[in-house]
């Protein structure tokens, strides 16, 4: 059996898992049984600054004190290398070697042949999703190959992760300012492709494309950068139930900032609480079961 | 099962009382405590209290509008200034929870003189708070600053200035950088000086108050990025570094995480979740009446 065979047979028990897990997390005895999903870590280095846990094995069993017993990692080299192919070889290697991580391939759409690159990753690596950085590679999500990207993956059942943002805006390096993404052209898209999973990364709601995003039930948020001792159960109420996912943004965040947010206010009862830490994220990759 | 069985990420109730937290930036209804002078400021202290008692906090300080035009509000200027009573509420209400610090302005240094015999002479604040933004943020390294830093040296108070370093420059010309911070402080060696927010972009905020032993640094105000507390430990030692929770605009994960989640010895957790901030406040607690 080759390793992207292993990995395919490791993902549909995980998906089995999750199946089961959505059910159990309903009996109040199972409770203490689930597992915390982080759906938002990368691997490999950020290229302005060394971070405690950015070797591998360091960030896993980090996370694996927290209680996280699954992470889906993408990859920094997704954000600044052109050989798409080569990072997201690496990064299927890496999580092989430390199977706490499930691979999230990165997509660059300015880039020729991207569409090469996204069915290597879900055809040989069996990735259950795609991370895109539209911001840092220079492109709108009116680009129109954003909308073949939603198409593409909707039709392959699964999903995509827009990173929102990497980096607070005040403290970028001056050489590489970069903006959060516009989510407006988000709605009417995603109106047109309801069969598309989207996640949002990192992303700092805004109460008005809240009220939209409502309405989109393939939208998807996480605890990253949402901030404010009551947030995430105002997300939560705001979102509908089931759209908000645990995310830390490890290791460029310290992973117990979002960990200890999501349950800080004691305003989410234990079952929200387990939605959020596990039970969203199995719910959310069932989009490859669709 | 209730909520406070699931508290992933915080460290034993034990250890964190062990830490004896002293927050040095609360910051409930930062611009405005509410037009009858406390209203809004204490439901804010209110709906900070889960993540108070999350943390077991032993106490926390804020800083009062006290009627020297650091908000936008005539009216609620007004009342400061004739109703004083009215902003000693919350202190009357958790008076072993809360300290607090008065809002300066160095637009006005008669009126701000009078405020410090007022509050910190007469009265039970601790010390100022010169805000970054706003009607009364003026850039730190103004000679306006000269008479009320000698007035609060001799009433043995406290200093707190608001400190960015913002990537494309200050939003607004009041701002301080903690370049300027070190500019002022360097005319009062025997003056401490809190750099809020380490500048926010941290990794130059550190390096610009290094050779300012009079200057340390708080931690809250930015997301919680890897790497910060481990470099200013490094670089200014734990000696120097003072928690601030930010509450509750920011949270008790991004805050408190940044230090529980550093890769630091637990003694310099101690010394900066509390230790610090005490010794900086026992020469004008000392001065009190019991």
């Amino acid at each position: 059996m080759t390793r992207r065979e292993l990995l395919a047979v490791s993902a549909g028990a995980a998906s089995a898992m999750a199946l089961g897990e959505e059910t159990s997390a309903i009996a109040e005895h199972e409770v203490q049984k689930l597992r915390i999903v982080d759906a938002n870590v990368s691997l490999f280095r950020w290229p302005f600054r060394r971070f405690p846990l950015d070797e591998t094995r360091m960030l896993a069993e980090k996370l694996q004190s927290l209680g996280v017993s699954e992470a889906w990692a993408g990859s920094f080299e997704g954000v600044f290398h052109r050989d798409v192919a080569g990072v997201n070889s690496r990064l299927f290697d890496e999580c092989y070697k430390h199977p706490l991580f499930v691979p999230i391939g990165s997509v660059n759409l300015t880039l020729p042949g991207w569409e090469t690159d996204l069915q290597r990753c879900f055809d040989e690596h069996n990735m259950m999703g795609v991370r895109v950085h539209p911001n840092y590679h220079g492109y709108t999500l009116e680009h129109e190959a954003f909308a073949k990207l939603l198409s593409m993956a909707a039709e392959a059942g699964r999903f995509v992760q827009i990173a929102v943002s990497m980096e607070d805006t005040r403290t970028q390096n001056e050489l590489v300012p970069v903006a959060d993404v516009n989510l407006s052209p988000l709605v009417p898209l995603l109106k047109q492709h309801q069969n598309a999973w989207v996640h949002l990364l990192n992303y700092r709601p805004q109460a008005t494309l809240l009220q939209q995003f409502r309405g989109l039930p393939g939208v998807y948020f996480d605890s990253a950068r949402v901030d404010g001792t009551d947030s995430i159960p105002r997300l939560v109420e705001a979102t509908a139930s089931g759209r908000v996912l645990f995310g830390s943004h490890a290791p460029f965040l310290v992973p117990e900032a979002a960990l200890i947010r999501v349950h800080e206010s004691g305003l989410l009862d234990p079952r929200a609480l387990q939605e959020v830490l596990a039970g969203n994220a199995n719910r959310f990759r069932r989009a490859e079961l669709a | 099962m209730n909520s406070s069985d699931l508290l992933p990420g915080l460290p034993s109730p034990q250890q964190l009382k062990q830490y004896r937290i002293w927050d040095s930036y609360f910051t409930p209804s930062y611009s405005h405590p509410g037009r009858d002078g406390s209203s809004r400021l204490i439901a804010d202290v209110e709906s900070s209290l889960p993540a108070i008692r999350a943390g077991h906090f032993e106490r926390l300080c804020y800083f009062a509008h006290v009627g020297l035009g650091t908000t936008t509000d005539a009216e609620y200027e007004t009342l400061a200034q004739t109703q004083p009573a009215a902003i000693l509420k919350p202190l009357e209400k958790w008076p072993d929870m809360l300290m607090g610090m008065i809002m300066l302005n160095g637009h006005r240094i008669d009126a701000s003189l009078d405020a410090l015999n007022r509050w910190l002479r007469d009265g039970p604040m601790l010390g100022v708070y010169f805000p970054g933004g706003g009607p009364a943020a003026l850039t730190c390294n103004h000679p306006n600053f000269y008479k009320l830093v000698e007035r609060i040296t001799d009433l043995r108070g406290l200093i707190v200035q608001h400190t960015w370093f913002k990537t494309g420059g200050k939003q607004s010309s009041g701002e301080s950088t903690p370049s300027e911070l070190v500019e002022l402080a360097a005319r009062y060696p025997e003056q401490k000086f809190i750099c809020a927010h380490a500048g926010g972009e941290w990794e130059k905020g550190i390096r610009a108050v290094r050779e300012s032993p009079n200057i340390l640094v708080e931690t809250s105000g930015f997301d919680a990025t890897a790497g910060f507390i481990e470099m200013a430990v490094r670089e200014l030692g734990p000696e120097r570094i003072v928690f601030g929770s930010h509450l509750p605009s920011r949270s008790l994960g991004t805050e408190l995480g940044k230090i529980i989640g550093a890769s630091i010895p637990e003694r310099a957790k101690t010394m900066i979740l509390g230790e610090n901030y005490r010794k900086l406040l026992q020469p004008i607690l000392a001065s009190k009446p019991a």
